[in-house]
């Protein structure tokens, strides 16, 4: 219960989420307000008239969900941050959510963060796509975040530590995070061989003598591969980085 | 271009075990040495080993690597050592390169035994790669070589008989051991390692892994949490450990690109540690003249490898036409000290995985 | 599973992936590209990756041009969503003989007939460009600014990507086991995956064409001989164009990325197939880098592979159709110049195979030349 927890239940979810055809069409506002208060900020924002005109200011907000266009102006104007943008056609596999966000420091564009749902809970990854803060959003910026499409209407927050550590290094030599290893498996690249060529993970001095077998994991892990099911990346000259002029000089030295 | 008969790539217990027996037989041997010194990891265990007298037994690693170098140089007209000396590669051909004190150098032997040992696997979480986080080879190396403390406190990673040993010479030199952690339900080294460290009040937690690690500039705390039957981790199970070191031992990998490149047919083999050559009962690969011995050819204990290296060595210099009256006793001695070594639930593991390399 | 498809383009290099992505674009439908193992694990995965417009006739000055003019726009024409790391650096070409000095002044004349910007330098002004080479090496030199180098996976994943996004079916790891002709016509391909009923098939299998020729009863005068590269770890940058003599044999530039790349021609290369390393290349190479860019000298070198040329008697692509089976084409031959050549071969194998003018006089390269002895000799090759 909603006034007991502070987390709204299924049933009060049911009365404000657009239909899945709705979302399916692009861009859409989520208004989680539940009670009845004196406010109507979002009211003011919208330019499309989607959100209809209060009776009475304490009415809860009633928005068409068609005449909607997601612009988001109403998610900082909100002084409950209760308005989230819901956007189920960023890409094939992934929703973008966009939230606001009051805290410093702001996270940054490219990064992976936590996805946290109603409750705190962490539940998936998240990439940060965008942060926008305008100054007419008055210090409330909105953060623009892809998550799995079935987390677009779960993800409410995040959290800037990475429980699922994808900012965490994988290879050194040529800085590829976890997160972007998993990306370029979902993108079907799942051989170690097309991940060093597309990412030059493992091309750099040590060789991938510290990333291979990580990487070999990630793959093996999300595609449900055995790992001695899978292609190992060829083993050249030389096993460790030597000069040129070490070569060029042989058994006498430069 | 230099030759030998039997080049040696790695000095540790196995390749001088198979340097000692391949010149016993009167080949004329090369062992080429990236460290200083010969002797490989028995330089850094102070601690005595298991098994039977023939290897070693109860004696100290650092003590045994005394032994081979003595045993050694009764061949030394028939041995000839390269240490600083780094094998880059192994050619179509067969030639190897090596870089020695910025020279470049080829040899091109008849056969080679390859014992490069293995190398730790690495761990993927947060920060993992802030000062203050080793793995356990390395922290071996600063206390027992160099006697140079890595910090105040640590949290170990892996309770394997690395991660045990290593955490009670940690305590030997005074620093704190705070926990072991293990992802797996179960303390994979021998118990009797872990109950010498749970007796001094070192918490082992089972199903438990970092997580993150925290600090600045270098490792201030790590937070842990738990596992679940799947290893994955417990949301809520979170807590810190404050700490300056975290070690890493969550298991060795067979140090095996030279392999590959001579194109040896090659298994993955989760019980030895990972992909390893499939070899025949003289320990020789599918390239013909290539042979391995020791952690390379599956991850186990030195006993085991200096047996393998005594054994490569042996069957190495019988194929270069270096036969003695008494080499089908000296083989199936060997056999039967690794079949010994290798038998009763520990060894397990082993056996399953070698029959999966058998040629 | 058995399938059905209006074309099937044998290999998921950069040609492959070109000439599908051509087609697809010319509203071809049904198109599947058979790929041994992924795209670019082959000769495109493993090659220098320049693109330069220096050359010795006028077939391969046009057609370089064609493709350096597209590689230009190309993150843009093919949608990119990422970038293909086309760097224009250009080339510096240097002479080491008299004859190729000659031979040099007759190119820039030719270059420049073509609207190709390339300048004749002496030893001095050449060091100008990369003040790091031995000048007294080499005898004069030549340079264009937009000859340069790409990022070779990224390169033939915006083809096949753009080609994918127009109905193009990429099967990876599927191999061509047989080609089925009857009454002189292709009809299909056989693949471990299953059989693909087919009225045409192109041969754009790199290494592989001749074998993939002869499954189709069509002999391919090329062979395939393994070349060696070795690659550096990265540093700043400190060298813009890519540095390249015939003479000489070899060919050094640095990446954007950092890393310097380099190869040479060697002496006994095999042609079986193999793409292992040999001792004697990274002996060779170093020493050649040391003497003629003698700074590269601490450098370290963290990789050396191999990969395959395809080689055709004059040196000259060979873009063809077969004479005596139907439906069969090849675009193969290509010596060591695939890669650069990638866009301008999608675009005249579209349009040899629908039957359309081409847009640059490419039938002099046809099949047919090594029966008439109609050969066009290329000189300005490693």
């Amino acid at each position: 219960m909603l006034e007991k927890t502070g987390v709204a239940t299924e049933q009060d979810l049911a009365r404000v989420t657009p239909s899945k055809e709705r979302r399916a069409k692009g861009p859409v506002a989520v208004i989680e307000c539940f009670q009845r208060i004196p406010c109507n900020p979002c009211q003011t924002a919208c330019k499309t008239g989607a959100i209809k005109e209060f009776k009475d200011i304490n009415d809860t907000p009633e928005i068409d969900h068609d005449a909607c266009t997601g612009c988001g102006l109403c998610v900082s104007s909100c002084p409950g941050l209760s308005i989230v943008v819901v956007d189920e056609t960023y890409s094939e596999e992934e929703a973008l959510v966009k939230i606001p966000y009051e805290f410093l420091p702001l996270p940054e564009a490219g990064s992976f963060v936590t996805g946290l749902d109603r409750e705190g809970k962490p539940v998936c990854r998240a990439k940060v796509v965008k942060v926008l803060n305008t100054k007419s959003m008055d210090r409330t910026p909105v953060v623009s975040l892809a998550v799995p499409k079935d987390m677009s209407m779960t993800v409410r927050f995040i959290k800037l530590n990475d429980y699922f550590s994808d900012n965490t290094i994988v290879c050194r030599c040529e800085e590829l995070t976890m997160g972007e290893l998993r990306e370029l498996i979902r993108k079907g690249y799942n051989t170690v061989d097309e991940i060093k060529r597309i990412s030059r993970a493992g091309m750099g001095p040590c060789q991938g003598r510290t990333c291979r077998q990580l990487i070999m994991q990630e793959i093996a892990a999300a595609t449900g591969t055995k790992m001695a099911d899978l292609t190992v990346s060829t083993y050249r000259p030389p096993v460790k980085p030597v000069k040129l002029g070490t070569i060029a000089g042989g058994e006498h030295g430069e | 271009m230099r030759t030998t008969e039997i080049a040696i790539i790695g000095g540790g217990p196995a390749g001088l075990r198979a340097a000692i027996s391949a010149a016993s037989m009167g080949a004329k041997v090369t062992i080429i040495e990236r460290n200083e010194n010969l002797g490989g990891q028995l330089v850094k265990q102070t601690h005595m080993f298991f098994g039977s007298q023939k290897q070693y037994a109860s004696t100290r690693g650092i003590d045994i690597a005394e032994i081979l170098l003595k045993d050694l140089d009764k061949y030394k007209d028939r041995i000839e050592i390269m240490t600083n000396a780094t094998v880059l590669s192994i050619f179509e051909d067969g030639v190897i390169s090596i870089e020695q004190d910025d020279k470049y150098l080829k040899i091109k032997p008849q056969s080679v035994i390859v014992t490069t040992g293995a190398s730790e696997k690495f761990l993927a979480f947060p920060n993992n790669d802030l000062p203050g986080i080793y793995g356990a080879g390395a922290v071996q190396t600063l206390m027992n070589v160099h006697g140079v403390a890595p910090g105040r406190s640590v949290v170990m990673v892996g309770a394997g008989n690395i991660g045990l040993i290593v955490s009670y010479q940690l305590m030997q030199a005074g620093i704190e051991v705070k926990a072991i952690l293990d992802a797996s339900p179960r303390i994979g080294g021998y118990l009797v390692h872990a109950s010498k460290i749970r007796r001094m009040g070192i918490p082992i937690l089972t199903s438990h892994t970092v997580k993150y690690a925290h600090g600045t500039d270098k490792l201030q705390k790590v937070t842990i949490c738990q596992l679940d039957e799947k290893f994955q981790q417990i949301p809520g199970t979170e807590r810190d450990i404050e700490t300056d070191v975290l070690c890493i031992s969550v298991g060795l990998s067979p140090l095996t690109e030279l392999l590959w490149q001579a194109g040896c047919n090659m298994k993955y083999i989760p019980e030895l540690g990972g992909h390893v050559p499939v070899r025949d009962k003289d320990l020789q690969t599918s390239i013909k003249g290539v042979y391995v011995a020791g952690d390379v050819a599956g991850v186990e204990e030195a006993s085991s490898a200096m047996v393998e290296g005594r054994l490569a060595g042996l069957c190495a210099a019988k194929a270069l036409g270096h036969a003695t009256a008494d080499f089908e006793e000296l083989h199936n001695d060997c056999i039967e000290q690794l079949n010994s070594l290798r038998s009763g639930h520990v060894g397990e593991k082993i056996r399953k995985g070698l029959e999966q390399v058998a040629m | 599973m058995n399938k059905t498809a209006s074309v099937v383009i044998i290999g998921g290099g950069i040609s492959g992936a070109s000439i599908a992505y051509n087609l697809a674009k010319k509203g071809v439908k049904d198109i599947i590209v058979v790929e041994k193992k992924f795209l670019t694990s082959g000769s495109t995965g493993r090659c220098g990756a320049g693109i330069r417009m220096q050359w010795g006739t006028e077939m391969n000055c046009r057609l370089s041009k064609f493709s350096t003019e597209f590689y230009e726009t190309a993150n843009e024409v093919l949608e990119y969503e990422g970038d293909i790391e086309f760097k224009q650096g250009g080339y510096l070409i240097v002479a080491a003989t008299e004859k190729e000095d000659e031979q040099f002044k007759k190119n820039v004349a030719l270059q420049n007939s073509l609207g190709i910007p390339t300048v004749y330098l002496t030893p001095k002004e050449a060091k100008k460009i990369i003040p790091h080479m031995d000048e007294t090496k080499i005898i004069s030199a030549t340079f264009c600014q937009k000859d340069g180098h790409l990022n070779p996976f990224h390169t033939t994943q915006a083809f096949a990507n753009a080609a994918e996004r127009l109905g193009v079916k990429f099967m990876k790891y599927t191999e061509v086991t047989g080609i089925k002709v009857e009454n002189g016509k292709v009809v299909g391909v056989q693949t471990d995956k299953g059989f693909i009923s087919t009225p045409v098939v192109v041969n754009a299998a790199g290494g592989y064409s001749k074998q993939i020729g002869e499954m189709a009863g069509v002999d391919i005068p090329v062979y395939a001989e393994r070349h060696q590269i070795l690659v550096t770890e990265p540093v700043n940058q400190m060298q813009d164009p890519m540095y390249m003599g015939f003479a000489l044999n070899v060919y050094i530039q640095q990446t954007p990325h950092g890393s310097f790349i380099m190869g040479r021609s060697g002496e006994n290369e095999p042609r079986d197939l193999r793409i292992t390393s040999s001792w004697d290349f990274t002996e060779k190479m170093a020493k050649d880098a040391c003497t003629l860019l003698p700074m590269l000298k601490d450098l370290r070198v963290v990789r050396q592979w191999a990969g395959l040329y395809t080689m055709s008697p004059d040196r000259q692509p060979i873009y063809s159709k077969a004479g005596n089976v139907e439906g069969f084409y090849m675009s193969t031959g290509f010596s060591g110049h695939g890669f650069m050549l990638g866009p301008v071969t999608g675009v005249v194998m579209s349009e040899m195979i629908l039957g359309e003018k081409p847009s640059l006089p490419i039938e002099k390269l046809g099949l047919d030349r090594f029966e008439k002895g109609e050969l066009l000799f290329e000189p300005s090759v490693v």
